[in-house]
């Protein structure tokens, strides 16, 4: 009966999300004998990565006493803080501040067309099959994208250089959203990379300035997942968003 | 034994027959007053030896397809019969008759057409009428790139084959032409006629490589009519040292956020002091140009030289006819390695202007040439074949002749060398960098004046690890400027990066889409000004690695050092292209079709295009082209037929002014 404790060793030791009691007790009491740890581990792996943290019901899957942000960390006042503790986030926006907005409205007009520009060369892009374009496939289909670029109609290609800045909106457990910007380059992050609910650990001394949480590749681990129907609802509402933050929705 | 020489064109024909006989043929009139048949002996060498030779020529295209009588009215039969209706071929009668005359009494017919596709089939045209006159007569093609005697001469003793694969090429590609054009044309003035208006007394006329090219231009004009302007931030570093002033740029460049940016600005001032991190010397240099080709030629023409494409490509063909430069419709931007390009430098030392700088190549400071990617396997680049004195030359044509016989000579010469210095700063979590350039050898620069590389200000001394508390750090606000309509210079390279025409056609529909008023010209004003808001000014020296190397990228070339020499000039009087109402209506009239691909777009015609080239390469086959090409065509035709009221729509929406719905 030990097998609670030791999944939940297991996942802190994966910098997971705390999971909650029942979350543990569901899982290894729905089937007997329970599964080994190592596909134990993988269930609740996944099923943490794909959920709300701030989901707060009874069947809740998050520790209802993670930390969360400090009240004030929003505080535009506040110079220079740092985190006290490890908390646990997920993904609600990103934006690309090296592009323009308007850059990225043609761009993303352009793939509607069906088009796609590598320098000069205009390139018609093929739907696949089922019509879809990058809101499902994530790792998988950016493999594939990357071994014939002529035809894959995946990320948009501006997904960032060495110095592209990203802003990402972060929501704590308890629902509190936070700027966060990258002070130094992180791979990971990136339109088209980064998926929203994707679930991000900020470190204890993490920088938070003016209200803005400060990222570098030491004070956070991007943990990955999504949450499917609010990155589907991102991607589909993105360039609406562009647009109307350049005026360009107005006739 | 006699020997029927047929060239392309009569200044060829001369050229080659005065090679040939030594200077010394006696002319004969034909019925075409243009053309002449000259007489004389030459020595073929084996197996042919000592022949009594009449050269003479054609003038382009000896035939020419068309649709039967039938078919002159332009509804009916409907339009889109033309897909797969009759075509019969005519020629050039009195041509026609004087080659197969001259053929009688000839045993072998040589080819003297120009060296590519269009000559090709211009051959077997030719090789056509003479078997009219003479079934039994043997055919040779003499391959040859310029009019220089040696090369001349030596051309006529290696005869070769016919290039069957290239005729059919060519002659799919003619068919095509004929069938879609006349199909879409007769389509669009019918419908569009009854719009009244000024539409009711135009032809309007479609081309599969027109429209594409109208398309490029629709676009842009509608990138820069649609642009929104966005305010972006960055941090600037300008620090005072031994009495010299050096400014440095923001890694991050520029910030489209306010806030984002104060933060990170506020953090730099904070630190107080910034910190050397690197500081590295190491030599740079600026790449001299790559052999010349055709695109690259009308691409500095209309930029550097002011010319439209399509006046340098006559002129290049004048010069080429008269034996000063070599064949001009190339896409080859390597030199063979068997070529003597030194004996070519040579001819060019006693010039006033860069004699001097050639007599040094001669002397020691020659250089291969670099060496692109691009082979047609016909023809050399563009070079210079002889000398020639300005005075024997129009202005245009000296112009000309001295950008391809500087171009040669720059590519003969070395690379532009200099010293680079790097310094990388870290301000707080900001990184900032700037860079020096000292320009130590011109090299190549001192004869191609088309280019320049200047010194940056020269930088003080740092060392890494040294900490200074910057002079001035300043947080710069600027805004995004639209793109600019396209140049001459920028069609033809979207043109060629999107298979659209070939190099040599190129200038063609530029031209035809002029004359049909889908397009205009308007003269840019200064805009160099406005491009440096887009932080272009910054980069004194990526010049090693700009520069235009290959195709498809030299347009953006212009070289580093915004500010330079030719910034003045290049403000001043640049045409621009912008679309005729009616020019957007037709184009935005096919792409709101709600078909796969729009005629406006470049997809078709580039896979037309393709076929060719596997034609020519014997992948496929003539019949199996047409088939293909005439189904895809003729299927977007009954698409088109059936949204005829979309572009109906467009027409009254662009060209009459009337709202979407008000009709």
């Amino acid at each position: 009966m030990d097998l609670v404790p030791q999944l939940r060793r297991a996942i802190l030791a994966q910098s997971l999300p705390p999971p909650s009691q029942s979350f543990l007790t569901t899982l290894t009491t729905t089937r007997s004998p329970p599964p080994p740890i190592p596909s134990l581990l993988a269930t609740a792996k996944a099923r943490l990565l794909a959920s709300d943290l701030t989901n707060t019901s009874s069947s809740a899957i998050i520790d209802p006493s993670a930390p969360v942000f400090p009240t004030n960390i929003d505080a535009a006042a506040v110079k220079e803080a740092k985190l006290a503790q490890n908390i646990h986030t997920q993904v609600i926006d990103i934006e690309n501040l090296s592009l323009s907005r308007w850059e990225q409205v043609e761009e993303l007009e352009a793939i509607e067309r069906g088009e796609r520009t590598r320098g000069r060369q205009v390139i018609r892009v093929v739907a696949p099959e089922d019509g879809e374009t990058d809101a499902d496939g994530s790792s998988a289909a950016q493999n594939q994208a990357s071994s014939r670029p002529a035809a894959a109609p995946s990320a948009p290609a501006t997904t960032g250089g060495a110095n592209a800045v990203h802003r990402l909106v972060l929501q704590d457990r308890q629902g509190k959203r936070v700027f966060a910007v990258e002070l130094k380059r992180i791979n990971g992050i990136g339109i088209g990379k980064t998926h929203i609910g994707e679930k991000i650990l900020l470190k204890t001394g993490a920088f938070v300035a003016r209200g803005t949480v400060l990222l570098t590749p030491e004070t956070c681990t991007l943990l990955g997942g999504k949450v499917d129907a609010w990155h589907e609802t991102w991607m589909e509402g993105r360039l609406a968003r562009l647009k109307e933050s350049v005026g360009a929705d107005r006739p | 034994m006699r020997v029927l020489c047929v060239a392309e064109k009569p200044s060829i024909s001369k050229a080659v027959a005065g090679h040939l006989s030594g200077g010394s043929f006696s002319t004969h009139n034909t019925r075409n007053k243009f053309i002449k048949n000259y007489s004389f002996d030459f020595d073929f060498g084996q197996p042919w030896g000592s022949s009594s030779v009449t050269m003479t020529c054609v003038t382009g295209h000896l035939t020419n397809v068309e649709f039967t009588n039938e078919y002159n009215n332009w509804s009916h039969p409907p339009p889109e019969s033309l897909f797969t209706a009759p075509i019969v071929k005519n020629d050039k009668k009195d041509i026609a008759k004087n080659i197969a005359d001259q053929a009688k009494y000839a045993r072998l017919l040589v080819i003297w057409t120009d060296c590519d596709r269009e000559g090709e089939h211009i051959g077997q045209e030719i090789v056509d009428a003479a078997k009219v006159g003479n079934a039994a007569i043997q055919v040779k093609r003499a391959r040859f790139s310029n009019v220089e005697r040696a090369h001349v001469l030596s051309a006529a003793r290696r005869l070769v084959e016919l290039d069957e694969k290239q005729v059919n090429a060519v002659s799919a590609r003619i068919e095509l032409d004929l069938r879609i054009g006349y199909a879409f044309t007769r389509f669009i003035t019918n419908n569009l006629k009854h719009l009244g208006g000024p539409l009711a007394d135009l032809v309007l006329s479609y081309g599969s490589c027109q429209f594409p090219t109208l398309g490029f231009v629709v676009d842009r004009y509608f990138r820069v009519k649609n642009f929104v302007p966005e305010p972006f931030w960055g941090i600037s570093l300008t620090h005072n040292k031994e009495g010299k002033q050096v400014r440095f740029s923001w890694a991050r460049n520029r910030l489209f956020d306010r806030m984002t940016t104060v933060l990170l600005y506020e953090r730099c001032l904070d630190a107080k002091k910034a910190k050397v991190t690197k500081v590295q010397e190491k030599p740079t240099r600026k790449f001299k140009p790559l052999p010349l080709t055709t695109v690259e030629l009308q691409k500095a023409a209309t930029r550097l030289l002011r010319m439209s494409g399509q006046q340098a490509m006559t002129i290049a063909e004048g010069l080429y006819n008269k034996g000063f430069i070599s064949y001009p419709r190339t896409e080859t931007d390597r030199f063979d390695k068997g070529m003597n390009l030194r004996a070519l430098v040579q001819k060019q030392t006693t010039d006033q202007r860069w004699g001097p700088f050639a007599q040094g190549l001669v002397n020691g400071g020659f250089q291969q040439p670099r060496e692109g990617k691009h082979d047609d396997k016909a023809h050399p680049p563009i070079h210079p074949i002889a000398h020639v004195a300005p005075s024997a030359l129009t202005y245009d044509e000296g112009r000309l002749y001295e950008y391809v016989t500087r171009r040669f000579l720059a590519c003969c010469s070395e690379d532009a060398k200099g010293m680079a210095t790097d310094i990388e700063l870290q301000f707080g979590d900001e990184f900032f960098s700037t860079r020096g350039v000292i320009v130590l050898e011109r090299n190549y620069l001192d004869v191609y004046v088309y280019e320049n590389w200047n010194n940056t200000t020269e930088l003080p001394k740092f060392t890494v690890g040294e900490q200074f508390e910057p002079t001035e750090a300043m947080m710069t606000e600027g805004k995004t400027s639209a793109p600019n309509y396209l140049t001459e210079a920028d069609l033809i390279a979207l043109m060629d990066a999107n298979g659209i025409g070939t190099d040599a056609t190129m200038a063609e529909h530029i031209q035809k889409i002029q004359d049909r008023e889908y397009v205009a010209t308007i003269t840019r004003g200064n805009d160099a000004a406005e491009q440096g808001g887009d932080d272009e000014e910054a980069n004194g020296a990526p010049a090693a690695r700009g520069g235009g190397r290959g195709r498809g990228r030299g347009g953006r070339g212009r070289g580093a050092g915004g500010g330079s020499a030719r910034g003045g000039g290049r403000g001043s009087g640049l045409k621009v292209f912008v679309p005729t109402q009616l020019g957007v209506a037709l184009i935005l009239g096919f792409d709101r079709m709600s078909f796969e691909m729009s005629l406006g777009k470049p997809f078709l015609r580039k896979e037309m295009e393709l076929q060719m080239k596997a034609i020519g390469e014997g992948s496929t086959t003539r019949r199996a082209v047409l088939d293909r090409s005439i189904a895809q065509y003729k299927q977007v035709f009954l698409q088109s037929q059936e949204q005829v009221g979309v572009l109906k729509q467009a027409c009254r929406e662009f060209v009459f002014g009337q709202r979407p719905g008000g009709a």
